[in-house]
């Protein structure tokens, strides 16, 4: 595709200044974003953020207040669920009970008119894409959780919408399923290019499966960027905390040199955040991630760090993969920092009551607000 | 150590002394009959019912000796062969199947849209006001409002007093078949309603949106999705509606004013009327006999199992 191509294509989704009130709740406030054809984006946030709010309009269950949703350009708002060309996967999957895995999967080409004698054949081929070729005779409460699931992906595809919305379908799944899923998403979702959107509470899931993450607060749009940079520059610290474990170390701004934010503490200085504007002598965040911290016994343990402190090791948790410990920190006024720690040769662990040392770089402390 | 057992709490001696007494009174061995001895009260009930069947069928098989109007002292078939026969009953009891029938479509095509908007709708006060509507005609009694319809009604009731006001002569709107149906209706929408709506509180609103997602408009999703999930409702509420308007007393006879029996007035007129108590016998069994036949045709077509009940696979 040329450049001149891509910038007269309309977005597949755009969703402009929409905004959502029902009952005196604000649930969604000035959302504003577009998402590209073909795209896996997933919207991220705890509940009540009114993420499903959003995902709802787009559907066309529930008009927005005011603002506008558009699909390939086209402004949705008075067209009905039924009208628009999107599959939807719900967080219950609504499978029809009555019918069976196969006929599931026809329905929606019976009632968006497909041509009969192409349906067995079409909806034979989404069941094997979902790898239930020969389970379509069964009823629904013959099949097992994940299976269900497929059905759900399957009917949701099948007429081949210009957008596939999927509402937490995976919230009730044990881990180990869920994460399968996760990626059985992502397969079939790159198989069909179909333009995805996600919505999770789950930010491990979100960070698997979507080529961008919107991550939603209170109504409000709080960052959207790939899942390496929503990780690596959180916006804020809402992001900075919900995404990730992060150590968030209060203090008092002594001095600012260019990027740099040196604290009032002796030895402890961060990176301005995004959007951060910071005031000296006032009291502002540093944020760092667990697994940024480096602990051992001895300073000469750390290796190549430039900030380094003492602290008490007050609990260790073993998680098989690692081990967090929660390390309290004298030299930043007894802070609780949890750090993330794996030994793989050794398997040498630090226990509670010990005094360790804790190493980090400063560019990995960045520095918010309140 | 353990503290002493006057160190307890009074209300855990209480239920220590009680559970002591319980022990007592019922040892634990005798725990397996508890489910029976539940069960006993229903049982004696349907037995008692079973008793007064037996007694009916003994009378039905013996004929009113019109000389000492006492029941004859040996059986015959005659009161079978008369309620086969005899045109009078053929009309009743035809009156009285097609009218059920006609009122539980029309009781059940009135009730859906009652009950989904009682249980869909988003606003309480909404819910409420059809809620107490619909309890209110259960404070109200059968024959209470039948002769409220007698005042609504009547040919100086307010609708004739209503037309005479543009200048329509009045019209007779009581005493005839279409009233007793009326009526009948209107007694009914409330148990259809209370059937219905916990079959449609069961079918998730997720649902119909994944209905709607998927291409069906409303009248396409109420036909393939609302109407089969909603079908042990239907059927629940159509046996109700179907049994009591076959059976029912007040309404044909308050409405109907003697011309539109059905067969609960037929068998009244036999005991007190014309004391023939053996005709009037043969008539309950037959019409215990065709609503069984009836439940029996449902349960066979749709099984049981539709009514929610037994253990879902």
């Amino acid at each position: 595709m040329t450049e001149t191509m891509a910038a007269d294509a309309p977005s597949a989704v755009s969703v402009r200044d929409v905004n959502m009130v029902f009952d005196g709740v604000h649930a969604v406030r000035d959302a504003t974003f577009d998402l590209e054809k073909g795209r896996f984006l997933t919207i991220l946030g705890p509940s009540g953020s009114g993420k499903t709010t959003l995902l709802r309009m787009i559907a066309g269950f529930g008009r927005p207040t005011s603002g506008e949703v558009f699909i390939n350009g086209l402004a949705v708002g008075s067209v009905p669920p039924h009208r628009r060309s999107i599959g939807m996967v719900f967080q219950k999957l609504a499978l029809f009970p009555h019918m069976t895995a196969a006929e599931n999967v026809a329905f929606p080409l019976r009632m968006r008119r497909f041509d009969a004698r192409t349906i067995p054949d079409r909806v034979q081929r989404y069941l094997d894409l979902v790898k239930l070729g020969k389970l379509g005779d069964r009823r629904i409460h013959e099949l097992s959780g994940g299976q269900q699931q497929r059905v759900a992906i399957a009917r949701a595809l099948v007429f081949e919408p210009d957008l596939l919305l999927l509402d937490e379908p995976l919230a009730a799944l044990d881990r180990k399923l869920r994460e399968e899923m996760q990626l059985e998403f992502r397969r079939i979702q790159r198989e069909l290019d179909v333009t995805t959107i996600n919505v999770t509470h789950d930010q491990r899931e979100a960070l698997v499966v979507s080529d961008e993450i919107i991550v939603m607060d209170h109504g409000r749009i709080q960052q959207k960027a790939r899942p390496e940079a929503t990780y690596r520059q959180p916006k804020n610290a809402f992001v900075a905390n919900f995404i990730g474990v992060t150590n968030f170390i209060e203090d008092t701004v002594a001095s600012i040199d260019g990027e740099r934010i040196v604290f009032d503490r002796p030895g402890f200085a961060g990176r301005i955040g995004n959007g951060f504007r910071p005031v000296t002598g006032a009291a502002a965040r540093g944020a760092l991630r667990a697994e940024q911290i480096r602990i051992g016994s001895g300073c000469e343990a750390l290796g190549d760090v430039d900030t380094m402190f003492d602290g008490t090791v007050t609990d260790a948790i073993f998680e098989g993969e690692r081990v967090v410990y929660e390390v309290s920190v004298k030299g930043l006024g007894e802070t609780t920092l949890r750090v993330f720690d794996h030994d793989p040769v050794t398997h040498n662990q630090h226990d509670i009551g010990s005094t360790v040392a804790l190493g980090w770089n400063v560019k990995d402390v960045l520095v918010f607000g309140d | 150590m353990r503290p002493s057992r006057t160190s307890y709490p009074l209300s855990w001696r209480l239920m220590d002394a009680l559970e002591a007494v319980a022990a007592a009174v019922w040892p634990r061995s005798f725990s397996a009959a508890v489910p029976w001895l539940m069960l006993l009260p229903a049982v004696v009930l349907v037995g008692l019912l079973v008793l007064g069947l037996w007694d009916m069928a003994d009378g039905s098989f013996r004929t009113l000796d019109t000389a000492t109007f006492l029941p004859s002292d040996d059986y015959s078939l005659t009161n079978y062969h008369r309620a086969f026969t005899e045109k009078l009953f053929f009309t009743v009891a035809s009156r009285s199947l097609i009218g059920s029938l006609i009122v539980t479509a029309v009781t059940l095509i009135f009730a859906f849209p009652y009950s989904y908007v009682m249980v869909r709708t988003r606003s309480a006060a909404l819910r409420k006001f059809l809620l107490i509507a619909l309890f209110l005609p259960f404070f109200i009694g059968q024959v209470v409002r039948a002769y409220g319809w007698l005042i609504i009604l009547g040919s100086q009731g307010m609708v004739n007093e209503a037309l005479g006001l543009v200048g329509v002569a009045p019209i007779r709107l009581l005493y005839n078949y279409p009233a007793v149906l009326f009526g009948l209706v209107q007694y009914m929408l409330p148990f259809a309603v209370l059937m219905l709506a916990p079959a449609l509180t069961a079918i998730p609103e997720e649902m119909e949106a994944a209905a709607g997602s998927l291409g069906a408009n409303w009248v396409r999703t109420f036909i393939h999705v609302v109407l089969p999930l909603a079908k042990p409702g239907f059927i629940g509420a159509g046996l109700v509606v179907m049994t009591l308007s076959l059976t029912d007393f007040a309404i044909p006879a308050i409405l109907g004013g003697g011309s539109q029996d059905f067969i609960a007035n037929a068998i009244y007129d036999q005991f007190f009327r014309t004391s023939d108590q053996g005709m009037g016998a043969t008539l309950a069994l037959l019409l215990v006999a065709v609503g069984s036949i009836m439940v029996g045709v449902v349960f066979a077509l749709f099984g049981a199992g539709t009514l929610a009940m037994g253990r879902s696979k």
